[in-house]
């Protein structure tokens, strides 16, 4: 064919989007800057202990934040995770206190039901078109209310000895939660950058209408992504309760948006179509140190609050300015 | 009434516009006195819609002049034309559904009907009210919008126009997107209008319609004003004749016939709710077939409804003989069946990713072993199909948003070409695409043919078809109206039986109709 000589030779190979790269090379750089701050002032930040403090306060968010991210990244969102941490904890509760369920089984039957929850949700915005943020109101409000409702708001003490260990302990020192944590965010880097479902969850945020007519089966992965917030909502909430010893309903209170800022100040988009998984990693790492250097220098707990709502609009106001200058990408 | 001009409700002398590459208007002029209503036809691209843009203020021209009631318009905005006493009313419209008719006649203008603080809907819907009534129509003007038919939601538009009481009230398309039996009510508005002395400029190809409500028209080729005649003397074919110059016939090309293959699709009495009325047609492995039709006839209509984006009411739609039980478009990919889009940026590209992924969009399973990707064969894949289409790019990881327009048809036409297409269906593939990519396009088209692909290709460009196609099927209000081979028809002929003022001159078609409504 006539054409194929001239095109081979202007055509080059894909390489990685360099844009993306800049962006996450910003956060850690403004990750890094921040550390150095807080080791320079915070007494005692710059301790292994303290680190790895810091690693478990992130990890009950940051499980739920590499499911999030994938929702985000497809136009959506959950604001339900903050009340199905509460449900899975008191369901963890009923089930080996009142049903005697052994451990492993209840857990099981925690994370079965997380899933599923979030799939029913998930089904009411693909096959009913309700805005996901419509159905996990709902949920966010319902959740809470069975959890209460199932324990008559009363935590459940879960007496056994080595349950502790999934939420307080460590291995060769390193927190189990953060562990997880870690398996977690290495799992999903691969789904979201490796995996036709990734690649899907992509195309569907960038433009769900052309990735329809491209065949990608659009409802059933948004079905999904609400699944996988559901179940990784559970296991935080497992990892909780193990943190607390009782299946309590009284937790999670603001959980859902901790997650959303993470994922948003790791560069996602609400719109849909633009996140990385390494990027939240970074964001709840960013509000992490923040928080603690704030508490290491005795800074009043709310004024934490007023801080972390400034980040997430600088964040966005700077990415946004960016964008504007080198004329490309989107606002968030 | 005579076409001589009396009182030049708006007149256009010698006016010039060039875009870059095209010399759109090459010295038009143009006028319509008080009361009067003129057809303005042409072709795609003979200078209709720039015409239009600079009578309603949206462009201005290089050269010439604009007079509205003698007045000469200095500055060519919208908003200054339209105070001169230039209404336009565009194809889409621009209502806010949520609002009531009155809300949206007056809207922005709710300040002159206050009670204290608050909107008086009253006094409102009683101004609306009048308007509507000015001009024939009677629609409740508490009524949400959205509970309105379409043609209803026309009238609104256009008396939102007429609430400014123009001189001069500009439709264009005003009657695509109505069904038939909604076009009458439409019609009646203008006739009113027309007597309380508005001069109409009806932009349409539709015969019938301008038969009867046009007292006459205007015909623009190439830029130029052809001829201005009065109706009585102006049959469709004598139309035809203006419109298509004497280069109609010269534009086909010769090549040798092709030889198509068994039937890959097989549509029977295919219908749906709002459009499509029992359409009956084949294509064949390794044709190029043609939808031809004004815009509004239905062509998008059917290929939606072909690849499962619309749901079907009535009929059949076989591929390769075997009717799928699933018609979901990621099901009809797996049969074989590819559409590419009309508006490629809202529905064929993800625009934020990079051209590589777009290309391997329909495709995922071929790049893909147990559902992870292969970055490798992503690579090769792209790569083979970009060069093959001659996409001009950088580089393949740059976002398809940066591509110009041709190379972006290029990388949906790449998209279906990687999903192993064998029934091909194209909505305007050549819209906004430069002449080197259209070239291609067609090269392409032809080589899939040739390799035994199914091409159905909808456009709005006659010419294009007559180039590109064996066989046109002409679409006229949700019907097939006529069928013929290319080689033994004119480009006349087919455009007199789109635009509906000549018989159509094969009878295949009717005679198979089934579940047909007229």
């Amino acid at each position: 064919m006539d054409m194929t000589g001239e095109a081979a030779r202007i055509v080059s190979p894909p390489t990685r989007f360099g844009r993306l790269d800049a962006e996450i090379k910003g956060l850690l750089v403004a990750l890094l800057v921040l550390c150095a701050l807080a080791a320079l002032f915070a007494p005692n930040f710059a301790t292994t202990g303290n680190l790895l403090d810091v690693l478990r306060q992130t990890a009950f968010t940051g499980i739920i934040a590499c499911g999030m991210t994938l929702t985000i990244i497809a136009g959506e969102i959950d604001v339900s995770v903050g009340s199905a941490v509460a449900f899975s904890s008191a369901l963890f509760g009923i089930l080996t206190a009142s049903f005697h369920l052994p451990l492993p089984v209840a857990a099981l039957g925690v994370v079965a039901a997380g899933v599923a929850m979030g799939a029913g949700a998930g089904a009411m915005r693909a096959y009913f078109n309700i805005p996901s943020f419509i159905v996990t109101l709902a949920a966010f409000s319902a959740l809470r209310g069975a959890a209460t409702l199932m324990t008559d708001a009363i935590p459940i003490p879960i007496l056994d000895e080595g349950f502790g260990i999934w939420g307080g302990g460590a291995v060769l020192g390193v927190p189990v939660p953060a562990l997880i944590l870690l398996a977690t965010f290495a799992i999903f880097t691969v789904v979201a950058a490796r995996t036709t479902f990734g690649r899907s969850v992509y195309a569907i945020g960038g433009n769900a209408e052309a990735a329809h007519l491209s065949g990608i089966a659009v409802k059933r992965i948004r079905t999904v992504l609400f699944a996988l917030t559901g179940g990784l909502a559970a296991i935080s909430g497992l990892l909780m309760t193990s943190r607390l010893g009782s299946g309590n309903p009284n937790i999670g209170y603001g959980v859902e948006f901790a997650v959303i800022t993470s994922v948003i100040v790791g560069g996602a988009s609400l719109f849909g179509g633009k996140g990385s998984m390494l990027g939240t990693l970074l964001g709840g790492l960013f509000i992490a140190v923040l928080n603690n250097a704030m508490v290491l220098l005795g800074i009043n707990s709310y004024a934490q609050d007023v801080a972390n709502g400034i980040v997430v609009l600088l964040a966005v106001l700077v990415r946004m300015r960016l964008a504007g200058w080198t004329g490309t990408g989107r606002a968030t | 009434m005579s076409t001589a001009v009396k009182t030049g409700a708006i007149e256009a002398t010698a006016l010039v516009k060039s875009y870059p590459g095209v010399h759109a208007l090459k010295g038009v002029s143009f006028a319509v006195a008080a009361g009067e209503v003129r057809a303005l036809l042409g072709k795609n691209g003979a200078g209709k819609s720039t015409l239009v843009k600079i009578l309603s203020g949206a462009e201005a021209p290089d050269a010439g002049a604009l007079a509205v009631a003698g007045r000469t318009v200095d500055v060519f905005t919208p908003g200054h034309v339209n105070t001169l006493g230039v209404a336009t009313v565009h194809q889409e419209l621009s209502l806010v559904p949520e609002l009531s008719v009155g809300e949206n006649i007056l809207l922005g203008r709710w300040g002159g009907h206050r009670r204290g603080w608050f909107i008086d809907p009253q006094a409102v819907y009683r101004q609306a009210t009048a308007v509507l009534a000015a001009f024939g129509v009677e629609i409740d003007a508490a009524a949400k919008v959205r509970t309105l038919s379409i043609a209803q939601q026309q009238l609104v538009e256009i008396a939102r126009s007429l609430s400014f009481n123009p001189r001069v009230l500009i439709l264009d398309e005003p009657t695509s997107s109505l069904p038939a039996s909604e076009v009458e009510i439409l019609l009646r508005a203008i006739r009113v209008l027309s007597d309380r002395g508005v001069a109409v400029i009806y932009v349409s190809h539709r015969m019938d319609e301008i038969q009867r409500i046009a007292h006459s028209v205007t015909v623009l080729r190439d830029g130029r004003h052809i001829d201005t005649v009065p109706i009585a003397a102006a049959p469709t074919a004598e139309i035809v004749r203006l419109m298509t110059g004497e280069a109609g016939a010269a534009a086909q090309i010769h090549r040798a016939p092709r030889a198509p293959g068994t039937v890959a699709l097989g549509v029977r009495g295919l219908a749906t709710a709002t459009k499509l009325r029992g359409l009956n047609f084949d294509v064949r492995s390794g044709e190029i077939v043609g939808l031809a039709g004004l815009l509004g006839s239905g062509r998008t209509e059917l290929l939606r409804a072909l690849y499962g984006l619309d749901p079907i009411t009535a009929g059949r739609i076989e591929i390769f003989g075997r009717e799928p039980a699933d018609r979901s478009p990621r099901a009809m990919i797996r049969q074989g069946v590819g559409l590419a889009p009309e508006d490629r940026k809202k529905e064929g590209l993800v625009l934020d990713m990079s051209i590589a992924e777009n290309l391997v969009l329909s495709s995922l399973h071929k790049i893909a072993r147990r559902a992870m990707l292969s970055r490798r064969r992503q690579t090769q894949l792209s790569l083979r199909t970009a060069a093959r289409l001659a996409v001009k790019a950088a580089n393949l990881a740059d976002p398809v948003r940066t591509l110009s327009g041709g190379n972006q048809q290029k990388v949906v036409l790449g998209k279906c070409l990687n999903a192993d297409v064998k029934v091909f269906l194209l909505d305007e593939p050549t819209r906004g695409v430069d002449i080197d990519a259209k070239r291609q396009i067609y090269t392409l088209l032809e080589q899939l043919a040739a390799q035994g692909t199914a091409v159905l290709v909808a456009s709005s460009e006659m010419e294009e078809l007559m180039l590109l196609c064996d066989r046109l099927l002409i679409m006229k209000d949700g019907d097939i109206v006529g069928e013929c081979s290319v080689a033994q028809t004119d480009l006349a002929d087919v455009m007199a039986v789109a635009m509906g003022g000549a018989p159509s001159f094969t009878t295949e078609v009717g005679m198979t109709g089934v579940g047909r409504w007229t």
